[in-house]
């Protein structure tokens, strides 16, 4: 179906189609897309994928009977099934948790002041069917497992509005259970407040009929910490966009991703963090390995405004091609308004180091084995300082992967 | 059996003709040295030996223990017993020495249908041969040449020898950038792992080293071919007056 048809088929379905509001907004933004009326040139939406992968599809979307649950471990450990975006709604002396409704159109009508020209953001708000609110209280400590579970032909599009309130430590996962031809549009807002250290860790793997598109906006307080890492083995088509403003002095954030691609498959990455004030951090690297005819791409940015003084920002980029016919685009973007920072861009990318290769065959190690090693040794860095659950994850998936490799 | 037989052996990288109707016959047991001027095509000749896939062989023929070398790839003659102690060791960031060792030397067993040592045995094989090099054993947990010293470098790739146990051993200037006593653990290194069954190819600039080995015969590379051969007073000469008079 056309984005016209999806759009007056299904407008009394989407989230806050009762307020006047976000309406009107709708109807805007849905005009700006159909009169084209946007950057087609350097649209980074448009990267690896096209106007019509993005807008052609069919509108999916009915409210589960099922009762999602939340499963409490130790304590601390809390389980929250999240399927076709809804969740069940919870409140315990730790965390609040519940679902969008019509009523919270206010809360989102705020939201919608940080307009980042992003056309997946802008089918967000179109087509917004589903949202959750997250309140983790002051001084908790504990670790959240999202598990997302979408049906069959589902279209998700998803507005998450999280709260780390002061002096938290959290561990939040995000993994996926997508059936086939699902589109996940997923959108978080997340507010790290003062003293709060946010672990962030996503895990993606799924059939190549699946879309995810996942962006972050996330606002760092004082004395916080947001460290953020994606690990990509999807056959699907994923987009990683995650943005940090670090808004509170001392405050510091990382965004990190990984991914492992093959045969066709694509995806696009974005990391954008920008200093507003004195005295922070920030690390942005991905790394990428890449077979067969996949391709990637990768933008990086660091924004210093003029106040933030004494700002450490580096970016990183890394990725190892494995064939002729793969290839990975990455654009690092440095803006500094500030005169007393240390910022630093790096980017290396191509085949295998052929005399590392020669040097470990050389001692008996065939060449399949070796190049394993020197895949593995290539995210060593990444596979540091993970839970046990999610380190076992990866490394299961990893050496999936590597098996495949010719 | 032919130990080591290179016969007419002729090999270029992009175009440039380097080794030239090279010849060389090494008995099982024996230890030669090769020494020449840069250039000369030494380091050449000990990365075709051990399958550098970088150079053309255009003619000539390698046996090994009665096989056809050059039909086996770079892991497959260090299955067979070839081992290199590289002139520049590589420097792999992030690949763990220990199970790097460890699967090197499993795969040898394996291909000799003999069992894989398991990482207990390992541990204990790789530390004992350690300390008899005066290696330190916090090394082991560092990656493959990671920030080594040159020395450092050098001393471990005698350690990796001394673990694979390899029949035909070639070091490539292994004596370049040691310190005396560097040198010295080296050469007992060498002379402890010297037996009837084991033969040696070590190309040097020094005649030191040879002072301690005490090679069998030495052989003087110009040009791409051995232009003179001789017993160890060879290297003492080099060391008087040069090659100039060669
Ligand atoms: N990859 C390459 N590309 C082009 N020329 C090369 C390459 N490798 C070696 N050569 C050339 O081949 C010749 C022989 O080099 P080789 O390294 O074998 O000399 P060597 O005898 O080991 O010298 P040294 O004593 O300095 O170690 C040199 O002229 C060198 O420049
Ligand atoms: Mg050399």
């Amino acid at each position: 179906m056309t984005l016209e048809d999806n759009f007056n088929f299904h407008s009394k379905e989407y989230i806050f189609s009762n307020d006047n509001f976000l309406s009107k907004e709708r109807e805007n933004i849905f005009n700006k897309i159909k009169l084209k009326d946007f950057d087609k040139k350097n649209n980074e939406s448009l990267k690896n994928i096209s106007f019509s992968d993005l807008s052609l599809f069919n509108y999916c979307y009915h409210s589960t009977d099922e009762d999602p649950n939340i499963i409490l471990q130790d304590k601390y450990i809390y389980k929250i099934n999240i399927v076709n975006g809804v969740c069940k709604n919870y409140e315990d002396e730790n965390i609040e948790i519940r679902n969008v409704t019509n009523l919270d159109s206010k809360k989102f009508a705020d939201q919608n002041g940080n307009n980042i020209d992003d056309l997946v953001i802008d089918f967000n708000k179109i087509f917004l069917n589903s949202g959750i609110f997250i309140n983790v209280k002051k001084n908790s400590k504990l670790k959240l497992d999202l598990l997302h579970t979408t049906y069959k032909n589902y279209t998700i599009f998803q507005n998450n509005i999280f709260t780390f309130q002061d002096n938290c430590e959290v561990e939040l996962q995000d993994e996926f259970n997508l059936s086939n031809n699902t589109i996940n549009n997923i959108n978080y807002n997340i507010q790290v407040n003062n003293k709060s250290v946010v672990k962030h860790n996503v895990f993606q793997n799924f059939s190549n009929s699946n879309k995810l598109y996942l962006t972050t906006n996330t606002v760092c307080e004082k004395d916080s910490s947001f460290s953020q890492n994606t690990y990509n083995f999807a056959n699907g088509f994923v987009r990683n966009f995650h943005y940090v403003e670090l808004n509170g002095e001392f405050a510091n954030a990382t965004l990190n991703g990984c991914f492992f691609l093959k045969d066709k498959n694509l995806c696009s990455n974005k990391t954008h963090i920008v200093h507003n004030s004195e005295n922070c951090e920030s690390n942005q690297t991905y790394k990428g390995i890449l077979n067969d005819y996949a391709k990637a791409n990768y933008f990086s940015n660091t924004f210093v405004s003029k106040n933030a003084q004494k700002t450490e920002g580096y970016q990183l980029s890394k990725g190892i091609l494995l064939t002729d016919h793969c290839s990975f685009f990455s654009k690092p973007e440095l803006r500094i308004f500030a005169d007393d920072v240390k910022c630093s861009h790096g980017s290396t990318i191509g085949p295998v180091d052929e005399s590392a290769l020669y040097y470990l065959r050389s001692r008996g190690i065939n060449k399949n084995e070796a190049m394993k090693m020197l895949i593995a040794s290539f995210i060593e860095d990444d596979l540091k300082n993970l839970n046990e659950n999610i380190a076992n994850k990866i490394n299961q998936n990893l050496s999936d992967y590597l098996s495949s490799l010719r | 059996m032919i130990f080591l037989n290179i016969n007419n052996l002729n090999v270029s990288i992009e175009g440039k003709k380097i080794l030239d109707d090279f010849n060389l016959t090494i008995n099982q047991g024996e230890v030669h040295a090769i020494m020449g001027p840069n250039g000369s095509g030494k380091s050449t000749l000990a990365n075709v030996l051990a399958g550098n896939e970088d150079y053309e062989i255009n003619s000539g023929k390698i046996i090994f223990k009665d096989l056809n070398l050059l039909d086996l790839n770079i892991e497959e003659r260090a299955q067979k017993g070839v081992f290199l102690a590289f002139q520049y060791p590589v420097e792999i960031p992030g690949v763990n020495i220990t199970p790097f060792l460890q699967s090197s030397i499993n795969s040898k067993l394996k291909n000799a249908k003999k069992p894989e040592l398991d990482n207990l045995s390992f541990a204990k094989l790789l530390r004992k041969k350690a300390e008899e090099l005066g290696i330190n054993t916090d090394m082991l947990k560092r990656s493959i040449n990671t920030g080594f010293s040159g020395g450092e470098k050098k001393r471990y790739e005698i350690l990796q020898m001394s673990v694979l146990n390899p029949e035909f051993a070639i070091f490539d200037e292994t004596d370049s950038g040691l310190d005396v006593d560097a040198l010295r653990i080296v050469t007992e290194g060498i002379n402890k792992f010297k037996n009837e069954k084991n033969s040696f190819l070590i190309i040097t600039h020094y005649q030191k080293l040879l002072d301690y080995i005490r090679p069998d015969h030495v052989h003087i590379m110009r040009n791409g071919k051995i232009v003179k051969s001789g017993d160890i007073s060879l290297a003492g000469e080099i060391e008087e007056s040069g090659y100039q008079n060669i």
